[in-house]
């Protein structure tokens, strides 16, 4: 089934938990969340969250839409997978937070120079473009996407072990790390968003 | 019985033989009481010296016996010998494993265990039962709801006609009224049809269940076995003999007209769970207010319910009747979003996995307390206990509040009582409150020194209308639930032969009640069958004896009549005590009550215990050994003591432990017998009182606390420390308390002066 996207502007949205379900990754499994914490106290950099996992679905149930949207706590997930691996009621924690944090960008809940989603944006780039990640593309797009001064000001900030990482062989120098069949994986992206846009 | 042969048995097993000097004792029994048959056994209980027992027996040498080995409380069988009376002298566990070896304190001990068992067995007579002999066997239904139906089922095919009285024109109750029913079998998951009409079928099928509708029970008199009940049935009154009744009057939905800070009234969408029902039943639920389709609803749970304000209790069925209803609601239609908020959610039974089928499904739960409900906005607003915050959930198109159950023990259609005083009084505590004329230990006019339940007094007339001394009424606890032991003795009310089920006893569900249904007819079963040879049922099921009142001594003072737990004793045109034998749970709370000592037992009276008091030797004032009297109710304290000597602890030899029935039994003679022959301190020992009470007999323990707070001025009179006498609360579960408690009282009483009585 599919249902709108929610609309802006209610603090208490009641179709959230209803369209989390429908249209997130792993949201149909949210409402057998038990409300343990395991999550939470499992994450390694929870307290980096706004919210842990645990109170983010509970405020999804609450219909807390602009909250949810707008919380870091999707955006910080590293992927450990600790939670997923701990949930009792066998929610998928991380695949919820990740469509999460895509549909927050979506919807232009990540506006402006957002950190994450810049850092995140920079890192599939250069994925997408090379097959592979490079260190130095990866980092130099996402200072200068934080803006041209900010740019220059992180890039002088770490000259210093950039150099050392030179020197040590931690980071060549030259044309940037790729993979052979990058025509493939351009088509097989393309196909990948045409099955996306079906739905 | 002829010529009095009394016997002496005493056994050497089990360690008594390494504690005490055994020949010592086969002396006390020889030259104090003069019983010239003593043997002494390695194993009393081996096959050989029952045998020889019997041999005994059957030989003439012997028509009563002492048995001194082990507690009463084992081994019962073996020592039990057809018309002979035996008595217990508790020689292992309460001497043997709980006092040091051979020491002189110890010896002394023994041989008061053998003087009051020979006291005891000198008052003890082969009782001869009060049996009805021809008893009515049909078992009256009174309700016609899934207990009630349960119930009939249950008897008829048991062997037992059944008759089935409801109120309303039809069968089923409020279990006909919804569609779907939670789960109560493997795999527990999910809802399904609701079965209650195949029931109905079965039980009109049945030829040994008569179904009476729209018919109440005028009046009951009589006794279990032989009831007479009045029926009011289409105008007219018939009467019938009935032998036991289960009372199955079920349930009414909390009055939710109470419930406007929840909303209700305030819209047409703000509905009860019950109303709900009525909705589901008419297909997929539509708003009231305009018929639209219900897309997002929230079930408020707890309304009304454990609400001091309203419903004290947990209702225990309305969080899984909530769960149904949502299921029902998502599964009936996709698109639908259904709210559950909820304080805890409580589903007795197995019903994990339906809260999973629930959640699976989509429902969504939410933990925090409904603070307010605006029935015009259609928004519940919570506080939400995992957020930490005020939550509202706007725009619904229902509201469901899930009400509470309140038991309908009483028939609110009937017309109330003319005094309603009287009536709250015998309903919440039928022991009178006031005493009538003065007699011991009472002024008159005086009250009962335990509350009064102001809450919850139901409104109408009686169920039974039973034509009882003390009154009309099933009594009931503070929750307006019929007065029983939740845990201990759940189908027991206060008036025996007659048994509540189902929600009339605590809130429950259709598989509960069907269950409790089958249970309270079994209870039933027993007491028709029990009237019918004169035995007891519950706690002193299968007792053969019965109190017996000496009319020519009775002072027509009606405190038996007005104590008695269980309503037994009624009163002639002359004020004089009638006792029905059948309703009689022979606790003895009548026989500590007179104030002149004349109901008695067959084998357990105020003499014999008086007796037992005065068979103890009490060593001199000099001697530096005082004596501690402890009165031990039979069904807990005393094995409490006996679980401590199993544990081998050990406590004070000046203590000697006299079994009573129910300390309600306990009569002051005893305690002034107890003083007068030099004993130091008495102690009382039984269950808790009160509304949690543990007491197996209900009132008993209340009223012995209550009468031994009138020896106080005695013990003044006599120029005692009021210390002396000691009331201890003692639970089945305390034994690791006992030896503590008792050895804290011998040394309170080791540092009071020595009784002045003793040897006068």
């Amino acid at each position: 089934m599919t249902t709108p996207a929610p609309a802006a502007g209610k603090t208490y949205d009641l179709s959230f938990a209803r369209w989390v379900r429908d249209n997130i990754n792993g949201g149909d499994k949210l409402n057998l969340c038990m409300q343990c914490g395991a999550c939470s106290g499992s994450c390694p950099i929870g307290v980096q969250m706004d919210y842990g996992p645990r109170k983010l679905f509970m405020m999804i149930r609450a219909g807390m839409k602009e909250e949810v949207l707008s919380a870091n706590t999707q955006w910080n997930c590293t992927s450990c997978y600790r939670c997923v691996v701990r949930c009792p009621r066998g929610v998928p924690v991380t695949y919820i937070l990740q469509d999460l944090a895509a549909k927050s960008a979506e919807f232009g809940y990540a506006k402006g120079p957002h950190e994450n989603k810049n850092f995140a944006q920079s890192f599939w780039w250069s994925a997408a473009t090379f097959g592979r990640t490079d260190e130095r593309l990866v980092t130099m797009r996402y200072f200068f996407s934080l803006g041209l001064g900010e740019g220059f000001k992180r890039a002088m900030a770490n000259l210093k072990v950039a150099l050392g990482m030179v020197k040590t062989g931690r980071m060549h120098i030259g044309l940037p790390h790729m993979t052979k069949g990058r025509k493939g994986l351009k088509a097989i992206l393309a196909k990948a968003r045409e099955i996306e846009a079906r739905h | 019985m002829s010529e009095k042969k009394p016997g002496v048995y005493l056994c050497k097993g089990c360690g008594i033989a390494d504690a005490v000097d055994v020949g010592a004792l086969e002396k006390v029994g020889k030259n104090e009481f003069r019983i010239g048959h003593c043997v002494v056994s390695d194993a009393l209980c081996s096959p050989e010296s029952v045998a020889s027992m019997q041999k005994d027996v059957a030989d003439g040498a012997v028509n009563r016996m002492v048995v001194g080995a082990c507690s009463p409380r084992v081994m019962a069988e073996k020592f039990r010998f057809d018309g002979v009376p035996v008595v217990r002298a508790n020689l292992r566990e309460q001497v043997a494993w709980s006092q040091p070896a051979h020491e002189e304190d110890t010896e002394m001990l023994a041989a008061d265990s053998i003087r009051m068992a020979a006291a005891q067995l000198a008052k003890t007579q082969q009782p001869t039962p009060a049996a009805l002999g021809e008893v009515s066997r049909t078992i009256l239904v009174v309700g016609g709801g899934v207990t009630g139906l349960t119930a009939a089922l249950e008897a008829a095919q048991s062997g037992y006609d059944a008759l089935v009285v409801e109120k309303s024109d039809a069968l089923g109750g409020w279990s006909s009224k919804w569609p779907m029913r939670a789960p109560h079998a493997p795999p527990y998951r999910d809802i399904y049809g609701n079965d209650i009409e195949a029931l109905i079928a079965k039980v009109k099928a049945n030829g040994r269940v008569r179904i009476l509708t729209n018919a109440t029970v005028a009046k009951t008199s009589g006794q279990p076995g032989a009831f007479d009940v009045v029926i009011s049935h289409g105008g007219q009154d018939v009467t019938e003999k009935v032998g036991a009744i289960v009372v199955a009057t079920g349930w009414r939905p909390y009055d939710a007209t109470k419930l406007t800070h929840l909303g209700y009234g305030a819209s047409p969408d703000v509905v009860t769970g019950i109303e709900f029902e009525a909705m589901l039943a008419k297909g997929a639920p539509v708003k009231p207010s305009n018929g639209a389709p219900v897309k997002t609803i929230a079930f408020v749970q707890c309304a009304g319910s454990r609400d001091p304000n309203h419903l004290p209790y947990c209702s225990s069925v309305c969080c899984t009747a909530s769960i149904k209803q949502a299921l029902q609601v998502v599964k009936g239609d996709q698109d639908a979003m259904a709210y559950i908020v909820y304080e805890e959610l409580r589903t007795p039974g197995t019903a994990e996995e339906f809260y999973r089928e629930a959640q699976r499904n989509g429902v969504v739960f939410m933990k925090g307390k409904a603070t307010s409900v605006d029935g015009k906005a259609m928004t519940v607003s919570y506080s939400d206990e995992l957020l930490g915050q005020e939550v509202p959930l706007g725009g619904l198109d229902l509201i469901v509040l899930a009400t509470g159950m309140v038991p309908n023990s009483t028939n609110v259609d009937a017309p109330a009582a003319a005094d309603p005083e009287k009536d709250k009084a015998q309903l919440t505590d039928d022991i009178n409150p006031v005493a009538p004329i003065a007699v011991a230990g009472y002024a008159k006019g005086e009250g009962t020194p335990w509350p009064h339940i102001d809450k919850g007094i139901p409104p109408g007339g009686p169920i039974l209308n039973l034509q009882y001394r003390q009154g009309p009424h099933i009594p009931i606890l503070a929750d307006g639930f019929s007065d029983s032991h939740y845990i201990c003795f759940p189908y027991e009310t206060r008036r025996t032969g007659i048994y509540t089920a189902g929600p009339v006893r605590r809130p429950m569900d259709m598989a509960e009640s069907a269950e409790d249904a089958t249970g309270a007819v079994l209870k039933a079963i027993q007491a028709l069958e029990g009237g019918a040879v004169g035995a007891a049922v519950h706690p002193r099921v299968g007792d053969l004896t019965y109190p017996k009142i000496g009319h020519e001594k009775c002072t027509k003072c009606r405190r038996c009549t007005v104590e008695c737990p269980f309503g037994a004793i009624d009163e002639d045109e002359q004020g004089r005590p009638v006792v029905n034998f059948a309703r009689c749970r022979r606790c003895g709370t009548c026989m500590g009550a007179c104030p002149v000592q004349t109901i008695t037992f067959d084998n357990y009276n105020p003499q014999m215990v008086n007796d037992m008091i005065e068979a103890n030797e009490i060593p001199d004032e000099f001697s530096e050994k005082p004596r501690i009297l402890v009165l031990a109710c039979e069904n807990d304290a005393y094995p409490a003591i006996d679980m401590a000597g199993i544990a081998r602890s050990h406590w004070s030899p000046f203590v000697r432990i006299v079994p009573v029935r129910c300390l309600g039994s306990v009569t002051l003679q005893w305690v002034s017998t107890a003083l007068q022959k030099g004993y130091d301190g008495i102690m009382l020992m039984g269950c808790k009182s009160g509304d949690d009470y543990q007491c197996h007999f209900v009132k008993g323990s209340a009223l012995a606390k209550e009468r031994l707070s009138k020896v106080g001025e005695t013990l003044k009179s006599l120029a005692l420390e009021q210390e002396r006498i000691t009331f201890e609360e003692m639970s089945i579960a305390d034994s690791c308390r006992a030896p503590t408690v008792l050895d804290a009282f011998a040394k309170l009483i080791g540092d009071l002066p020595p009784n002045p009585m003793k040897g006068f």
